[in-house]
């Protein structure tokens, strides 16, 4: 065991701090209150991650034949960190490149390929992510979202819900039903959004403008060749998009930046003193590492060219105990920091508040933990 | 950063384990609460497993690992204190040694017995050897370890040239990596029985009530090991705060669920659940218990300015 990072590592983080340094506009923290998905956040991703892209820093974890520089699990942590930390300036394209580009490289026709990976290198893509309903939330494979393929083309019907990005999107990664095979019935098209039949409405939210949506799909015809590999084989593909994507956005590092900042004015108008403050900050760091530590671990497993499994989810929900700790630490002993006095702190509490549900709610962790890791009968269905 | 064991490591836990086999099983036994093994205890200290640190290559890490896995078998050994502070001491001490808080010194001492190495961390960090006049044994004490009070200091105790900060690190790390074993084991026992155990013509561990309180106590004892194995590794203050703080937290959330879950089997002696929860018990007030580690984590990373 070696918890120390190569200079190597540490050298990488310190060109993507300096990159920043250099990159990032003066009044960042403030304007990085616009929320990932909103309309300010999007303009200025684009002209950032053409920026990371000039430097090699947008796709780097990616293999080298494929436009990456082939760096290991580490270093895509140590970027997911740094970016996070800052406020995710990439906006919606981190999603791009976690997954949306691995996976159309590994089940993308030819044409699909050339079609939509130059954008996502280039750093000029946003996607948005067309999975949940309102009547399929974790229970995500009961979607009733319908592609029928009439002749050469699908037509679609339904209605998707919480959909970041789909104000601004290009693109929706979505899945549909094809047929009644609860999983093997679900199918991936790849939807451009201003396809006539789509309407967007954008669903006011505790996060930020312009952050989740409405999506509704009114006969909307796309051509077979939109069908992102075969009929039925969605299940399997997002399992797969899942491998990149298993630890989710590393939300314990801005916890954990966002506590020392707390600490840092607590200090300054010397609030840390009382004992009782002192204490509950002691917690939330303590649970930031705990939920750094057990990603590590998982982080490590990679590297190692190990399947991950199930341990995700524990890391997960040790990520969401720390978030939720920081959170309740900012808004008990510090609550001008939710009105305007202290922008990354107002920052970090919108992103955060989400920790438990976006991209599958803690209950779905404790139950895949209870059942995967614990190895404990499951529950009667 | 690599996280996985040296081949040494794994080496050292390959013999541990086939040390350990023979007594993986917990005894039946009626009072005093803790099980004891002499033949264990003088199988791993000849083994030299308590000394794995003062070899540099596998240093304190390889020590917490030691601790950890230890910790999950039913009998009580004394580990903590010696493979995290005999590598310090220049002549060989005695095992078992015995850590004792200067400041609550009217406390119960773990594995207190004639003859044992006491460690007095305070104002400065000495050393003694337990006279039989100085330890009054606590046979009936509800800890499943051997407990003891100590009736004081003598005044020529030994003045040890370690620095207080240290000595505090390498007992937050001793209890993190106990603790981290303990829960790993009664996390088990706890599953093994609420699967076998079937109400309401299922098995209790399909009840979600009881899955969600047992995943939440898997997600605690992997960050607990987590900590425990960075804060041995670095020996840094704060990492150790935040092991010892994480390890006592997470004692006092798991230690009353996993009785609960067991119903009336787990108030029985019967039953070894208590052979690690009893130990938890004890480990959750060491070092002042939270409040004090969580005010020393903020002391740690927040220096005053
Ligand atoms: C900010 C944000 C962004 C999002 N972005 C997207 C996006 O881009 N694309 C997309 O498709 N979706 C998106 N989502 C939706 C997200 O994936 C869902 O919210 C999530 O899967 C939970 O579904 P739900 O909201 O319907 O909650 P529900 O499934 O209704 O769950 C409500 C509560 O019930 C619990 N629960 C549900 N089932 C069980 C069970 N079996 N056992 C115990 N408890 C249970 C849950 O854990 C939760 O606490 C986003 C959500 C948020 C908040």
């Amino acid at each position: 065991m070696d918890f120390k990072w190569t200079d190597e590592e540490q050298a990488f983080r310190e060109r993507l701090l300096a990159f920043l340094e250099k990159t990032l506009p003066d009044d960042w923290e403030r304007f990085s209150q616009h929320g990932p998905a909103s309309p300010e956040l999007t303009r200025y991703a684009e002209e950032f991650c053409g920026k990371l892209a000039d430097e090699k820093l947008l796709t780097p974890h990616w293999a080298k034949e494929i436009g990456g520089e082939g760096l290991d699990p580490w270093h895509q942590t140590i970027l997911a960190e740094v970016m996070w930390i800052a406020g995710e300036p990439r906006g919606g394209q981190y999603m791009n490149v976690n997954w949306i580009g691995p996976t159309l490289m590994k089940y993308g026709s030819a044409l699909q390929q050339e079609q939509y990976l130059p954008e996502i290198v280039e750093g000029k893509a946003l996607w948005c992510q067309g999975f949940s309903e309102p009547g399929s939330g974790s229970d995500l494979a009961s979607l009733r979202t319908r592609a029928e393929l009439v002749g050469e083309e699908y037509v679609v019907n339904g209605q998707k819900i919480w959909t970041s990005y789909a104000g601004l999107a290009g693109t929706c990664f979505l899945l549909c039903r094809t047929s009644d095979d609860r999983k093997r019935g679900i199918t991936i098209l790849l939807i451009p959004m201003d396809t006539p039949g789509i309407t967007v409405r954008q669903i006011p939210s505790l996060i930020g403008e312009g952050d989740i949506h409405e999506v509704f799909f009114d006969d909307v015809r796309v051509p077979a060749s939109a069908r992102l590999g075969d009929e039925g084989q969605a299940w399997e593909i997002i399992g797969y998009s899942l491998t990149n994507e298993r630890l989710g956005i590393p939300r314990y590092s801005l916890a954990r930046a966002a506590l020392d900042r707390a600490v840092s004015i607590l200090e300054d108008a010397g609030d840390f003193d009382d004992p009782g403050v002192r204490i509950e900050a002691g917690h939330a760091a303590a649970l930031c590492e705990a939920s750094r530590m057990a990603s590590y671990a998982i982080v490590s497993k990679r590297a190692q060219g190990e399947k991950i499994g199930a341990e995700a989810s524990s890391a997960r929900f040790a990520t969401i105990m720390a978030e939720r700790r920081v959170a309740e630490f900012v808004s008990e002993y510090l609550p001008e920091a939710l009105c305007d006095a202290h922008p990354y702190l107002k920052m970090h509490h919108q992103r955060g508040i989400v920790a438990g549900i976006a991209a599958g709610a803690a209950e779905i962790q404790l139950n895949i933990i209870a059942s995967d890791v614990l190895g404990l009968p499951r529950e009667p269905r | 950063m690599h996280l996985d064991f040296t081949d040494d490591q794994r080496a050292i836990l390959d013999a541990l384990d086939s040390l350990a086999k023979p007594f993986e099983s917990a005894p039946i036994h009626d009072a005093p609460l803790a099980a004891t093994s002499a033949e264990l205890n003088s199988a791993i200290v000849e083994g030299g497993f308590l000394d794995v640190a003062q070899d540099p290559d596998l240093g304190t890490t390889t020590a917490a690992i030691v601790i950890e896995r230890l910790a999950r078998l039913p009998f009580a050994v004394e580990a903590g204190a010696s493979a995290m502070f005999r590598p310090l001491l220049s002549d060989p001490s005695s095992q078992p040694v015995c850590l004792v808080d200067e400041r609550h010194l009217a406390r119960p001492v773990r594995f207190l017995g004639e003859g044992a190495t006491i460690i007095v961390v305070g104002d400065s960090v000495r050393k003694f050897g337990a006279e039989a006049g100085v330890v009054h044994s606590e046979p009936e004490a509800l800890f499943a370890y051997p407990m003891a009070m100590l009736s004081g200091v003598p005044d020529d105790a030994e003045k040890l040239n370690i620095p207080v900060g240290e000595a505090k690190v390498r007992w937050q790390v001793a209890i993190a990596a106990e603790i981290a074993g303990l829960l790993a084991a009664a996390l088990k026992s706890t599953c093994e029985h609420t699967t076998d155990r079937n109400q309401f013509g299922r098995p209790l561990a399909t009840f979600q009530a009881l899955r969600h309180r047992l995943a939440e106590a898997q997600v605690r004892t992997n960050g607990v090991y987590w900590l425990a194995m960075k804060a041995a590794s670095t020996l840094d203050p704060a990492d150790a705060a935040m092991a010892a703080l994480h390890a006592q937290e997470s004692a006092k959330n798991c230690v009353y669920d996993f009785h609960q879950f067991l119903g009336a089997m787990g108030m029985t002696l019967e039953h070894p659940l208590h052979l690690w929860t009893y130990r938890l018990k004890a480990l959750i007030g060491e070092l002042g218990g939270r409040g004090a580690q969580a005010q020393c984590v903020a002391d740690k990373l927040w220096p005053a300015r």
